[in-house]
């Protein structure tokens, strides 16, 4: 659809702007190289610090306990805001904002829970199945960061302060640690503003004089107002982004077009605003940082999307920078088309695209959890998979691996002293899934209980609605919607697995179990036939295959042991996802071969994915085809099991191919799918910069929910890129 | 009843509107000598083999019954293709897919069935699924069978053809095809005998036929380097006056060579230089000079 009226064109840029864009895009790129020559590869996103190394910092002596760390919210308040004191002031005169995050905090000073407050009876559980409890987890939650630019630091400052007087609790810490971290942040601000004037000072141009002073001007005005022009709150937004990314890298932003429209349109109508500087003050947030956030999607009704001239700004922002950056487009039935083909063009161009999330099973999945469908579609993409209600949902997505490759594993040693059975065998897997969700919700328990006194989000319960007025931490009753997330993982490994063994084994008797058990102990070793014969079979994604309803079975199953209960103690409520991040590495390192051809500590398969090459016979690999595998296999309560698609560029510049992809984000869509990370490569230009990262340093990928350089990433992580691309022609 | 399939595309954007199902069935009566799909040329299924890919296992050798394969003197599988009779037998057996065979026996029940998992794509995109070979016309029975259960289904439906089959083949399937898109090597017939063995009289007739019937069709032009590009001139002129929807220009590849190599098939035909983008705009501009709407496929 299209909007009546709405102003669609892409954005000219005045040569002045264009300059200091560009600028900032080579800036970018020596930062990173600098980046990697002294840290190494970053298997992450962008993430937009700017690395001082010679920076040292020692947290104050009495934030410390006596054994060494710092946890609570005043000791917390205290470091941080001598932290952010100490913080190095960095102004690029390009920019039209001021500040950038350095690093995290807790690379300078030992924020973390008290080994005492530590669930360590479930230890034992966590490490025999090589699970991510998720207990401790931190900053998979997201603010409304309209309350942050309505108030302002003064404001947010002001605030405490009342409802510490109006609640006066008996322990008054929670408003006492915020309150530093504000007062932390306005001192930041206030020498910020110093440093532009010292810079401006200094300047000979007379243009970067001008912006100087500008980024002074309202840095001076920020330390104790609200924004009022567009500049301003895009200088807050960075502001907060420093501010969160410092504090145990958050990177959780907001639904940015709609954040920033008042102002667009305020400064608009008032004569105040080009919208090149409008794209121009976006590129700056964006060189800031790479949090993430969102564009277009339905207003909570459902009547209309909320695609406006800012949606549009923030692309072309994006497009013009030309580094990677986190945002995704909402994509609905209503969802404006101008702007979904162009951010395909983007990716097309020079792959600073964004990903698609998808209405109908983020929204209506997670309204199966007892939410109104109107509160359903307020959920945003925050995270580099995952979805929160800004503000309102404390979701810790994003931090469990239940490793079912592990659950597999054990099930496995159990036949091999059992029954000899397909039946025991996934009875066996049933247990061992449920012994791992069982102990990750204990862990929960035990971090609804304890993260609070311990490392509470003291950047988001600002932004939050209810943690200030509370009282509370946002984990702990601060905000209305608990909805703690259970991530599977694996789901191909076992399903292809499982398929292997019906096949080979039960159905054509080509091996026994006993020759199963010694190839597995010999990890394939001699066995490269047998090892063959397993892993090709009609592979989870092959239409109609064994694998596809194994994989479906499994998924039940672990939707069940998250959802039939909440956790043991608390009752608090799971929502079930599967999304590996770029764990799978790391998740397979400790998992011994597995039936489906896999050998000792390779990497498990991705999300709920197929494994790359499924394809077999005449049913020859297609994006449909792991489109549907994908969409089938959701978890289907709204948390997000990514679609991972490489592109081949030709196939898109083909007269036609757009539309058929944009058919394709729709029909995915329809048959359930969450999320689209999608990529546009060509072979020749991946495999050069696979062999030499050098080559092409600008060349920008999405990993999985995010997206990357790929000179930043290792080659191991590369690697899982080109293998992905390229499996699509191994068939 | 049944058809050897040898490939199902899905999701392609090269065969017709939309997202479509390409299906391809092996058998065609025409030789090109450039052609890109020799896996497409005999009915029957045949074996590949990709040497990297072997293993040394011997499960092959145990398996024919010809005694097709063995291992040399130096421990390397060899494969006789003069006993090879293309049983597949071996095929089963050949975990590493070193071996593998060509071709598939569908009814077209199972057919119809595989290619609508890919039904709601076609609806969001306009798509469908087109039936391309080698070509499909050669089994027309077959074909009507198919397209019936996917009208009935209400699925856009497509066939690419040479066209070298009687006109009383294809008339009765006009109710059941949406679009055609119809080869055009040559119009010289000397031409077209020289370079796909059989002349082009019956092709340039049913094209006639097809557009009297008010048949919509998207003419294909492979654009061959010192094989066909002269008669790219004749060619726009043959069809300037004809009602045709759209001409797809598709320039010479040389991804094929390959293939024939792991068929077993000697590759006698010409090894062309692939068309510059230059080569391919003027191309285009003859046909667009006849008022003819010319895409680059």
């Amino acid at each position: 659809m299209t909007s009546p009226g709405l102003n669609e064109d892409k954005v000219a840029l005045s040569p002045l702007i264009k300059r200091r864009i560009d600028t900032l895009h080579a800036d970018k790129m020596a930062i990173n190289d600098q980046k990697m020559k002294l840290i190494g590869p970053l298997d992450l996103d962008d993430w937009g610090f700017v690395h001082f190394p010679d920076f040292t910092f020692e947290a104050p002596p009495e934030a410390l306990r006596d054994d060494g760390i710092i946890c609570g919210y005043i000791p917390i308040g205290l470091t941080m805001r001598a932290f952010m004191n100490a913080m190095p002031k960095y102004i690029n005169k390009n920019s039209a904002l001021g500040g950038a995050w350095i690093k995290p905090i807790t690379d300078f000073a030992p924020i973390r829970m008290a080994p005492e407050d530590f669930p360590d009876e479930l230890q034992p559980v966590w490490d025999k199945y090589h699970t991510f409890p998720g207990f401790g987890g931190m900053n998979h939650c997201a603010g409304d960061i309209t309350i942050g630019l309505t108030l302002g630091w003064g404001g947010l400052l002001d605030k405490i302060r009342y409802y510490r007087a109006f609640n006066s609790p008996e322990d008054t810490s929670f408003y006492d640690g915020e309150e530093l971290v504000v007062l932390g942040m306005q001192e930041y601000i206030a020498e910020l503003a110093v440093e532009a004037r010292r810079l401006a000072a200094e300047e000979k141009n007379p243009n970067d004089k001008e912006n100087l002073n500008e980024i002074a001007r309202i840095n001076e005005w920020l330390v104790d107002n609200p924004p009022r022009t567009l500049r301003e709150a895009c200088q807050f937004i960075a502001h907060f982004q420093t501010l969160d990314r410092t504090y145990y890298v958050g990177g959780a932003l907001d639904q940015l077009d709609e954040a920033l429209r008042p102002y667009y349109e305020r400064d608009a109508a008032e004569g105040i605003l080009l919208d090149d500087e409008a794209v121009w003050y976006v590129a700056s947030v964006f060189f800031n940082d790479t949090h993430y956030s969102q564009i277009g999607g339905l207003i909570p009704d459902g009547s209309r999307d909320m695609t406006s001239r800012m949606s549009f700004i923030i692309l072309d922002a994006m497009h013009a920078l030309k580094i990677p950056i986190n945002i995704a487009l909402r994509v609905s039935d209503k969802v404006n088309e101008t702007l979904l083909r162009r951010s395909l063009e983007y990716t097309m161009e020079d792959g600073t695209g964004v990903d698609y999330s998808l209405n109908i099973g983020c929204e209506q999945g997670f309204s199966r959890n007892g939410y109104p469908l109107g509160l359903a579609r307020k959920r945003a993409k925050v995270g580099c998979n995952w979805t929160a209600i800004p503000g309102i949902e404390y979701p810790l997505q994003d931090v469990t691996r239940c490793n079912l490759g592990f659950a597999f594993y054990h099930a496995l040693q159990d036949v091999r002293v059992g029954e000899r059975s397909l039946d025991y065998l996934y009875e066996r897997l049933q247990f061992h899934t449920k012994a791992i969700v069982d102990s990750i919700k204990a862990g929960y328990d035990r971090h609804y209980e304890v993260v609070g006194r311990n490392t509470p989000e003291v950047v988001y319960n600002l932004f939050m609605h209810g943690p200030v007025e509370r009282g509370l931490n946002c984990s702990e009753g601060g905000v209305d919607v608990l909805s703690f997330n259970i991530d599977g993982v694996a789901l191909a490994t076992v399903a292809d697995s499982f398929a292997a063994i019906e096949q080979r084994i039960v159905k054509e008797q080509r091996i026994t179990w006993d020759e199963l058990f010694e190839v597995l102990d010999k990890n394939y070793e001699g066995h490269e036939d047998i090892r063959l014969m397993l892993a090709n079979i009609k592979r989870f994604g092959s239409p109609d295959s064994a694998a596809e309803k194994w994989a479906l079975k499994v998924r039940d199953h672990f939707v069940w042991c998250c959802k039939h209960e909440g956790t043991p103690k608390h009752n608090l409520p799971i929502i079930p996802g599967m999304f590996s991040h770029g764990t799978l590495i790391e998740l397979g390192s400790r998992l011994p071969a597995t039936p489906n051809g896999r050998k000792n500590y390779e990497p498990i398969s991705h999300s709920n994915e197929p494994d790359p090459g499924f394809a077999r016979g005449v049913d020859t690999f297609s994006p449909s085809l792991k489109a549907t595998a994908v969409a089938h296999a959701q978890p289907g309560y709204g948390n997000s099991a990514p679609l991972h698609l490489d592109i081949d560029t030709d196939m898109l510049a083909k007269h036609g191919g757009m539309d058929a992809l944009i058919a394709l984000i729709h029909t995915h869509n329809h048959m359930g799918g969450t999320l689209i990370n999608l990529n546009c490569l060509t072979e020749k230009i991946l495999l050069e910069a696979h062999e030499d990262p050098s080559i092409h340093p600008d060349l920008i990928v999405r990993v999985t929910g995010y997206s990357a350089f790929f000179a930043s990433l290792s080659k191991d992580y590369r690697q899982q890129i080109i293998d992905r691309f390229l499996s699509k022609r191994a068939g | 009843m049944q058809a050897t399939i040898f490939d199902i595309q899905r999701f392609s954007v090269y065969d017709g509107p939309g997202a479509r199902t390409a299906v391809f069935f092996k058998g065609c009566n025409l030789r090109c000598r450039w052609c890109h799909n020799p896996e497409s040329i005999a009915t029957q299924p045949a074996l590949e083999y990709t040497p990297e890919r072997c293993i040394g296992c011997g499960r092959c050798i145990v398996a024919c019954p010809e005694r097709a394969h063995a291992i040399d003197g130096e421990g390397r599988h060899v494969l006789d293709r003069d006993r090879c009779v293309a049983c597949l037998a071996c095929v089963d057996t050949c975990f590493a897919e070193a071996l593998t065979g060509v071709g598939q026996a569908m009814t077209p029940d199972e057919l119809v069935a595989a290619v609508l998992t890919d039904a709601p794509y076609y609806a969001r995109s306009g798509g469908g699924v087109t039936l391309t070979g080698g070509d499909c016309l050669l089994q027309p029975e077959f074909v009507r069978e198919v397209l019936t259960q996917l009208k009935a289904e209400d699925v856009h439906t497509a066939v690419d053809t040479a066209g070298n089959v009687p006109w009383e083949w294809i008339e009765p399937l006009l109710p059941l095809i949406d679009l055609f898109l119809y080869d055009l090597k040559a119009v010289d017939p000397a031409v077209h005998e020289a370079w796909t063995g059989v002349s082009n009289e019956r092709i340039l007739d049913n094209l006639h036929r097809l557009i009297e019937q008010e048949c919509r069709v998207w003419v294909r032009v492979p654009l061959i380097p010192g094989c066909n590009d002269a008669e790219m001139p004749a060619i726009a002129r043959f069809l300037a006056p004809l009602a045709v929807e759209r001409v797809e220009i598709m320039p010479y590849h040389k991804l094929a060579q390959g293939k024939y190599a792991a068929l077993g098939m000697e590759h006698t035909g010409p090894i062309c230089a692939i068309p510059t983008d230059s080569e391919i705009a003027a191309t285009l501009r003859l046909f667009t000079n006849n008022r003819l709407p010319a895409y680059a496929s």
